[in-house]
């Protein structure tokens, strides 16, 4: 970790420099506003940053509320296994009615969405899925009340299974 | 196994108000359109893109899917078991294929 972290401080550092010269690209303004490192999951690229405005607009992506369960290492990226569980209530009056998955960078990051009613009883979706290559993946629900809780996972892959 | 060849799992034995888990798999090769053949064809995207679960007369979940869904697509989820009724899912894919399924939810006697 302390490599990691002088590393993420050296880039810190670098983009503090760029920041003063003026030449920023928008990944590097998003950065900038966020004020966050590039490597945390919470700083999408560009793609996935259009996907989530256009999903939950301006309302606040906070971390909590669900858990995402992947494997750390997928050695064949044509089958990964996720599963996606949530202690919050589906009840008619708050429920969660929207379950996203997205693969930063896999060609499609957006790669299922599950719509939910009270019927369901509870949040608990298993399924497979393809990944290209290493990248943060967020599972992230809206509930009926229209919160937003989001969970990431960093998934190391082998074997590109995207083609 | 053929292209929308579908099964869907319940559990044997369900009492009214049970939460119970469903295990649905669909056969489809969920092409992305990035892969070529050993020929160097290309292979077209085909793939399931809209999955819809109904319980009796009630729509109770819609999945919206893309290639990135592995091949021959699981899913599984949960249901409260609160009527005895058909549990039916259709898988509809990129090229208007449309694969359908059902279970009986039916309550064991106590």
């Amino acid at each position: 970790m302390a490599t990691r972290r002088s590393f993420l401080k050296s880039v810190a550092l670098a983009g503090a420099g760029i920041l003063g010269s003026g030449a920023l690209s928008s990944s590097e303004r998003l950065w900038a506003v966020t004020g966050r490192d590039p490597g945390d999951p919470e700083v999408p690229n560009e793609e996935v940053a259009r996907i989530l405005k256009s999903l939950f607009g301006d309302r606040p992506i906070r971390r909590g509320h669900l858990s995402l369960d992947m494997p750390a290492v997928a050695e064949d990226g044509r089958i990964v296994p996720v599963i996606i569980e949530s202690p919050l209530p589906m009840k008619p009056d708050n429920y969660v009615k929207a379950v996203h998955l997205i693969v930063d960078h896999n060609p499609d990051p957006h790669l299922a969405a599950y719509h939910l009613t009270p019927a369901i009883g509870s949040v608990a979706i298993q399924t497979r899925i393809k990944m290209k290559r290493t990248t943060w993946v967020r599972a992230i629900l809206e509930t009926s009340t229209g919160d937003v809780w989001a969970e990431y996972a960093h998934v190391n892959v082998s074997l590109n299974g995207c083609g | 196994m053929t292209i929308g060849d579908a099964r869907i799992r319940i559990p044997d034995r369900i009492a009214r108000g049970d939460l119970i888990t469903v295990n649905a798999i669909v056969v489809h090769p969920m092409d992305t359109g990035f892969f070529r053949t050993a020929e160097g064809q290309p292979i077209p995207a085909y793939f399931i893109r809209d999955v819809v679960v109904t319980y009796g007369d009630e729509r109770v979940a819609r999945f919206e899917w893309t290639s990135g869904v592995s091949k021959d697509p699981i899913v599984s989820f949960t249901l409260v078991a609160d009527k005895e009724a058909p549990l039916a899912m259709v898988w509809t894919d990129s090229k208007g294929g449309v694969y359908r399924q059902s279970v009986t939810v039916a309550f064991t006697a106590a």
